[in-house]
């Protein structure tokens, strides 16, 4: 029971991966128009992938004490 | 043994075997000559195949003597083993595994400033003083970019450390060992001190009620409201640290232990490939995030 309920945690993982698709399309698109700010676009891109994606790490870290508890 | 194993050697050492005689004469035919395109390709070929041979054949002969065929099972623990020290009480291995490492890089900056440090001149820097020195330099303009110059001092040499503790980390994970990081307790300790130190930089910059103040807002009225709910996300700050920093890292290790398992006796060489991604380049970016986010709390609470 403990392992389907990881496994529906995890779902959450796919979302992840759309906002963060969505999040480097916009940033590629602006650092193609702008290439002098190309630098500064990629920090805040990866600080706001980081934040995306602590939803995934979170679900991830939910499903190992889910698994691993008995 | 049974036949299986000695067909797969035979087969193993035979395209060694011939792999290595075509690279030798590849190789040594056109001595002092200039290669051709398609000699160059051929001669890539065979090293190709050896290389491919070679690591077959080290698979099986694991396989043979470790007895094993193949090892597909994760004994993943939350929190690693406790090893008893004195008596009854007793210690996580990871912290022993950080210890470790924490010594390991002070008596290389020990090193470093008695026998490095001395040859540094005031004028022109050259060779490693010009590489420590823009290193440092970095940081700190990193740093200052984010917080200000005036807290830039004070936590410049602070975030240095820890990136230098968390790349020791990250370095055990190489030996085998399991990395200190991957363990919740260090990530949350590494999460409360940003926590301390987002609060000591708040209260010295405003004050204790101006603290209070500039968590409330703007508006008077609704500091009874926004005051709460600023402090609860305060004390989400450390809690999603640690967990960002413990789920990345554990998620590579897990990775890395399912490679493994899936190799068998066969890890050998792949492993140490998928290790630079997996071990060092995905934990420096760690880093960057966690000292990244940490200074953007922190100028979010002296502002």
């Amino acid at each position: 029971m403990n392992y389907i309920a990881a496994a529906i945690v995890m779902f959450a993982v796919c979302l992840v991966g759309f906002g963060m698709c969505f999040a480097t399309i916009k940033s590629v698109e602006s650092s193609a128009r702008q290439p002098e700010a190309a630098g500064k676009i990629q920090t805040i891109l990866l600080l706001g992938c980081a934040l995306a994606e602590s939803t995934a790490i979170y679900a991830f870290v939910v499903a190992l004490i889910l698994a691993t508890s008995k | 043994m049974d036949k299986k194993t000695v067909i797969e050697a035979v087969a193993g050492g035979v395209m060694f075997a011939i792999c290595l005689t075509g690279y030798v004469h590849a190789s040594r035919k056109n001595d002092g000559a200039v290669l051709t395109k398609k000699q160059k390709r051929v001669k890539k070929l065979w090293f190709v195949g050896l290389i491919i041979g070679a690591w077959f054949l080290t698979g099986v002969l694991i396989t043979w003597f470790s007895g094993k065929k193949f090892r597909f099972a994760i004994d993943f623990e939350m929190f690693s083993e406790r090893i008893p020290l004195f008596g009854q009480f007793t210690v996580a291995k990871t912290t022993l595994i950080a210890a470790g490492s924490s010594l390991v890089i002070i008596v290389l900056l020990l090193l470093f400033r008695i026998f490095a440090i001395r040859k540094f001149s005031a004028g022109k820097p050259t060779g490693v003083q010009n590489a420590v020195e823009a290193a440092v330099e970095a940081v700190d303009k990193y740093v200052a970019s984010v917080v200000g110059t005036a807290a830039a001092k004070g936590l410049a040499p602070y975030m240095l450390s820890v990136v230098l503790f968390m790349l020791g980390c990250a370095f055990s994970e190489l030996f085998g060992l399991r990395a200190p990081t991957s363990d919740l307790t260090c990530t949350l300790a590494l999460g409360l001190l940003t926590f301390a130190l987002l609060n000591i930089y708040g209260i010295k910059k405003h004050g204790v009620i101006g603290r209070l103040k500039s968590m409330g807002g703007a508006v008077p009225a609704m500091r009874p409201v926004m005051i709460p709910l600023k402090a609860v996300s305060d004390f989400a700050v450390p809690v999603s640290l640690a967990c960002r920093l413990f789920g990345n890292m554990i998620g590579g290790m897990m990775v890395m232990d399912l490679l493994k398992g899936v190799l068998g006796g066969y890890a050998s060489g792949l492993p140490a490939i998928a290790g630079l991604y997996f071990n060092l380049f995905h934990p420096m970016i760690q880093i960057y995030i966690f000292v990244t986010l940490s200074l953007t709390f922190i100028n979010e609470a002296t502002e």
